[in-house]
C-alpha cells in the first residue's frame, strides 16, 4: 500500500452531539486508487464519521484533509466540489424526477456540467438497468435499483473519492453481489472508494484496507487480506476484548 | 439568583401592593403608561399562550380586539346599557366567535393555521365595514367610558394584566397545563399519553379570545371611539408578536417584559411619527435572528449556562469512563 | 343573463391576474415549504417602484418594470441570504416570523416614504374596451392582465420543468441532502427560488398598479389573494395557480353580481376558508409535479 499516496486523511477527529461524544480521536488514511472499508455495527460512529467528512456534522477537534487541503467544517456542497461525494445510507435520490434527470443532476458542478452527456453515458454503461428505465420516475424503482441510481448519481459528479454508506442494507444477496461488482469496476476505472459496511466478511473481501470501529473509536486496522476474520468479528461484536 | 418560595411570595405581594397603591403616588402620565402596559401585557400573554405554548402561531388576534371593542360599543352605545354589561358581554361574545371560527381553522395546521387566522380577521374587518348595524367604516363614539376616573381605568387594567399572567400561570401549573407543555414538546408522544391535543389547543384559543376580547373592549372603552380599520388592524397582532418575541417566547416573564419595553419605546417613538412600526418590525426581526428566545431566554441561557458548566465539571471525568474501561480490558 | 355572462368573462380575466399574484407564493411553498408571508408586501413594493420609475424617472412602463425587477431580485436575494437562510433549518415558525418582520418593515417604510394615499399606475388600456357590444364588454386592461398572467405561469413552468436550472430547483425540493451531496449549494438555490418568485411578484405589482388603486397597506390583501389562489389550485402546483386564480375570480365576480360589490372580497375569503377546511391540499391536488 505504500506505493500510492493518501488522498483523504482524517487526523484525531473528535465529534460531539451536545454532551455526548460520538467519535474519539479517529485517524484514518484513505489511499489513492484503493478500496478502503470501514466496518462497524450500529452506533459504532461510522455514519457520524462520514457525515463529518461530508460537512454535515461539524467536528469538535481534529482535521480532515483532502489532497493536503483542510476540508473539515466546510459546507457539504463545497466539499463535493473539491472531489469527495457520498452515496448515503437510505435514499438520496430525487423521487419525483426521472432517472435521466437524477443522473443529469449529478453533473451540477461546472467541471462536470461541461461533460454531462459523456458522464451520464458512462453511468448508464455501468448500470445498463438504469438506461432501460431512463425516462421513468425514480420513485418507481426497486430497492436495488435505487441504490444503483444513488451510486450512479455520485459517479456522475466525477469525484476523486466516492463514499458508499451501507450499500447492501436491506437488499437481496444477488443484488448485493451485483452492486459490489460495480464498485470493483468503478475502482478499476481509477476512483478511490470508501466502503462502509456492517458485514465483516463482505467488507474484507471487497476492500484493500480496512478499519474496524467500535463505540466511536478505531480499534483495529490493516490490509484487508491479512486481517484475521475471526479477530475482526470478535472486535466487531465486542466479544471480550473491546467491550 | 435563586429565591426560595417564601421570599418569592413576599416579593410578589410587595410588588402587588406597590402596584395597587400607585394611584396614590403616581403622576397621571405615569398611571396612563401603566394602564397601557397592563392592557398590552394581557394581549401579549394571550398571544404567547397560543404561539409559545400551544404551537398556534395566530395572526388573527386583532379580530378579538375588534369584536370585543364593537361588543362594548354596541351594548353601551346602541342599547344604552351600563358599561359593565358591555365589559361582561364582550369576552363571551369573543369566546363564542372563537368557538365558531375554530371549526374551520382548527382543521388547518402550522402555516395554514397562521394564514387562515389572518384571513378570518381580514374577512371580519370587511364584514364590519359592510355592516350597516355598526355604521360601516365610520365607527362609533363610545361615551360610556367617560364616567371612568383614571383610578378606575388603572384598576381595571391592573386586574386584566395580573389576571392574564395568573391565567397563564395556572394553565401551566395544573393538569390542563401539563398537557400544554407536553403538547408543545412532542405532539406524537403526548398523543400516546392520551392528552387530548385538540381540546387543549381549543381551550387555549378560547381563553386567548376571552382575555384579548376583554382587553380590546377596555381599550376602546377608554379611547371612547371605535372604527373597523383600526380595531381590526393587523398592527395589534404585530404588537403582540413584538412583545412576545422581544421578551421571550414560551415564557411567562417574556410578555411582561415585552409590554414594558413596547410601551416605553412607543412613548419615546411618539417623537418620530411614522417610524415606530418600522422600528418595532426591525427590532423583532433582529431578535428572531440573533436571540430567538428573547431577552428572558438570553438571561435563562446565562444562568442555564452556569448550571450547565457545573453539570459538566461533575460529569467531565466520567465521560471517557466507558471507553477507557474498554481499552483497559484489552 | 348577459350580466352573468359579463361577470363570468370578467371573473376569468381577473383570474389570470390572480394567477400571477399567486404563482410566486406557490413556487416558494413548493420548493422551500415556506409560506412567504411577505409576498403581498413585496408585490406592492414593486408597484411603488414601477410607479416611481415609470412616472418620475424613465417614463416608460416596460423599462420601469425591468429596473424594478432587477431591484427586487437584489432585494430578495439579500432577504433570503441574510435573513431566511439563517433560520430556515430551525423549523417553519422562525422563517414565518422573519418574513412577517420583513412584511411589516416594507409596509411601514412605504407609508413613511410615499404616505398612505391611494396610487395608480396609468394604463391607457384600462379605459379601452376591446369588445364593446351593447351587452358585453371586455376591458383591454383585463385582457392584457389575463394574457400576461397565463404567459408568466407558462414561462415559469417551462423554467422549472425544462431547464437545467429548474431541474436543480426541483432536485433541491425533492431531496435537499441528496442535492447538497451532488455539490448543489441548496441555500443558494433557495435564494434563486425566492428571486424567481419575486420576479413574478414584480410583474404582478405592475398589473395590480395598473388595474386597481394601491396603498402601502394593501399588501396583506394580495397576500391573502395569493394564498387563496395557491390553496384552491393546490399548494406547490404551478399550473394549479391558473385554475385557482380563475376559480377565485369567478367566485368573486359572481358573488358581487348576486350579493353586491361590497361582498366580493369577503365571498372570496369565505371560499378560501371553505376549501382550506374541506380540502386543505387543494381542489385539484394530485401527486406533485
Amino acid at each position: 500500500m505504500s506505493d500510492t499516496g493518501s488522498i483523504l486523511k482524517i487526523d484525531n477527529l473528535n465529534v460531539h452531539y451536545g454532551d455526548f461524544q460520538a467519535l474519539y480521536d479517529v485517524s484514518m488514511e484513505i489511499k489513492k486508487g484503493r478500496v478502503t472499508s470501514i466496518i462497524g455495527s450500529n452506533g459504532s460512529g461510522k455514519t457520524t464519521l462520514l457525515n463529518t467528512v461530508m460537512g454535515i456534522n461539524k467536528p469538535t477537534s481534529g482535521s480532515i484533509t483532502l489532497n493536503d487541503k483542510d476540508i473539515s467544517g466546510m459546507r457539504t456542497s463545497k466539499i463535493v466540489a473539491d472531489g469527495v461525494t457520498m452515496s448515503p445510507e437510505g435514499s438520496s435520490i430525487f423521487e419525483d424526477m426521472t432517472i435521466k434527470e437524477n443522473l443529469l443532476m449529478g453533473a451540477y458542478l461546472p467541471h462536470a456540467r461541461k461533460r454531462k452527456t459523456e458522464l451520464v453515458e458512462k453511468a448508464f454503461s455501468l448500470f445498463p438497468d438504469l438506461r432501460e428505465k431512463s425516462g421513468q420516475l425514480a420513485s418507481l424503482l426497486s430497492g436495488g435499483q435505487r441504490q444503483m441510481l444513488s451510486i450512479a448519481k455520485a459517479i456522475v459528479t466525477d469525484p476523486q473519492v466516492i463514499i458508499c454508506d451501507e450499500i447492501s442494507l436491506g437488499l437481496a444477496p444477488v443484488i448485493i453481489k451485483d452492486i459490489y461488482k460495480k464498485i470493483k469496476e468503478i475502482n478499476a476505472a481509477g476512483m478511490t472508494v470508501l466502503l462502509v459496511e456492517q458485514e465483516v466478511k463482505r467488507s474484507l473481501k471487497h476492500s484493500d484496507y480496512s478499519y474496524i470501529m467500535v463505540k466511536g473509536r478505531v480499534v483495529m486496522e490493516g490490509v484487508s487480506g491479512e486481517l484475521p476474520e475471526e479477530e475482526v468479528s470478535s472486535a466487531y461484536f465486542g466479544i471480550n476484548k473491546y467491550a | 439568583m435563586k429565591f426560595n418560595k417564601p421570599i418569592k411570595v413576599a416579593i410578589s405581594v410587595l410588588i402587588l401592593i406597590v402596584l395597587l397603591l400607585m394611584p396614590k403616588w403616581g403622576s397621571d402620565r405615569f398611571i396612563n403608561i401603566f394602564i397601557l402596559i397592563f392592557l398590552y401585557m394581557s394581549m401579549g400573554q394571550m398571544w404567547n399562550l397560543l404561539a409559545g405554548y400551544a404551537g398556534l402561531v395566530s395572526l388573527g388576534q386583532q379580530m378579538f380586539i375588534g369584536i370585543g371593542g364593537y361588543t362594548v360599543a354596541v351594548v353601551c352605545q346602541s342599547y344604552n346599557l351600563p358599561l359593565w354589561v358591555g365589559l361582561i358581554v364582550a369576552p363571551f361574545v369573543c369566546t363564542l366567535c372563537a368557538l365558531i371560527i375554530s371549526l374551520p381553522i382548527f382543521k388547518m395546521s402550522g402555516d395554514f393555521f397562521t394564514i387562515g387566522s389572518w384571513i378570518v380577521a381580514e374577512a371580519m374587518l370587511l364584514f364590519f365595514t359592510n355592516w350597516s348595524f355598526v355604521k360601516y367604516g365610520f365607527g362609533f363614539t363610545i361615551s360610556a367610558g367617560r364616567v371612568l376616573t383614571l383610578t378606575h381605568r388603572y384598576i381595571m387594567a391592573l386586574i386584566l394584566g395580573i389576571g392574564s399572567v395568573l391565567v397563564v400561570y395556572i394553565a401551566l401549573r395544573t393538569k390542563f397545563g401539563l398537557g400544554i407543555m407536553a403538547m408543545r414538546d412532542n405532539e406524537g408522544v403526548s398523543k400516546v399519553r392520551g392528552v387530548k391535543i385538540y381540546r387543549t389547543k381549543l381551550n387555549c384559543f378560547l381563553i386567548s379570545a376571552f382575555i384579548t376580547g376583554l382587553a380590546g373592549g377596555a381599550m376602546h372603552l377608554f379611547d371612547g371611539y371605535i372604527q373597523p380599520y383600526a380595531a381590526f388592524s393587523i398592527d395589534w397582532t404585530v404588537t403582540m408578536v413584538f412583545m412576545v418575541i422581544i421578551g421571550g417566547i414560551g415564557t411567562i416573564e417574556g410578555p411582561i417584559l415585552g409590554a414594558f419595553i413596547y410601551v416605553f419605546l412607543r412613548q419615546y417613538l411618539l417623537n418620530f411619527p411614522g417610524v415606530s412600526m418600522l422600528i418595532f418590525g426591525a427590532i423583532a426581526l433582529i431578535i428572531i435572528l440573533l436571540a430567538p428566545k428573547g431577552i428572558v431566554g438570553l438571561l435563562q441561557d446565562r444562568t442555564g449556562f452556569e448550571l450547565f458548566s457545573v453539570r459538566r465539571s461533575i460529569k467531565a471525568p466520567k465521560l471517557p469512563d466507558k471507553p477507557e474501561s474498554a481499552s483497559q480490558n484489552t | 343573463m348577459y350580466i352573468i355572462i359579463q361577470s363570468v368573462i370578467t371573473g376569468i380575466l381577473l383570474g389570470g391576474l390572480y394567477a400571477v399574484i399567486g404563482v410566486g407564493m406557490s413556487l416558494v411553498f413548493g420548493i422551500m415549504r415556506l409560506t412567504n408571508i411577505a409576498h403581498g408586501d413585496l408585490m406592492i413594493l414593486a408597484s411603488y417602484f414601477t410607479m416611481l420609475f415609470a412616472m418620475e424617472i424613465v417614463g416608460n412602463v416596460f423599462l420601469a418594470l425591468l429596473i424594478t425587477i432587477v431591484l427586487m431580485l437584489i432585494l430578495s436575494f439579500l432577504i433570503q441570504t441574510f435573513l431566511v437562510n439563517r433560520v430556515i433549518d430551525k423549523g417553519p415558525e422562525p422563517s414565518l416570523l422573519v418574513m412577517f418582520g420583513v412584511s411589516i418593515i416594507i409596509r411601514n417604510a412605504l407609508i413613511l416614504i410615499f404616505g398612505a394615499n391611494n396610487r395608480t399606475i396609468p394604463n391607457p388600456l384600462s379605459t379601452t374596451n376591446i369588445l364593446n357590444s351593447p351587452n358585453i364588454s371586455i376591458s383591454g386592461g383585463y385582457l392584457v392582465n389575463f394574457i400576461v398572467g397565463v404567459a408568466v405561469v407558462l414561462v415559469l413552468m417551462f423554467i422549472i420543468q425544462k431547464t437545467y436550472f429548474g431541474m436543480s430547483i426541483r432536485a433541491t425540493a425533492s431531496n435537499r441532502m441528496g442535492a447538497e451531496l451532488l455539490g448543489v449549494n441548496t441555500k443558494r438555490i433557495f435564494a434563486y427560488t425566492l428571486c424567481l418568485a419575486v420576479a413574478t411578484a414584480s410583474i404582478a405589482g405592475l398589473l395590480i398598479g395598473q388595474t386597481f388603486v394601491f396603498y402601502p397597506s394593501t399588501g396583506p390583501q394580495y397576500l391573502i389573494t395569493a394564498f387563496g389562489v395557491v390553496v384552491i389550485g393546490g399548494m406547490g402546483s404551478l399550473g394549479g395557480t391558473l385554475v385557482g386564480g380563475i376559480l377565485l375570480g369567478l367566485v368573486q365576480l359572481l358573488s358581487a353580481h348576486f350579493f353586491g360589490t361590497g361582498w366580493q372580497t369577503i365571498a372570496g375569503y369565505v371560499f378560501m376558508l371553505v376549501i382550506l377546511t374541506i380540502r386543505p391540499q387543494g381542489i385539484f391536488a394530485k401527486a406533485r409535479r
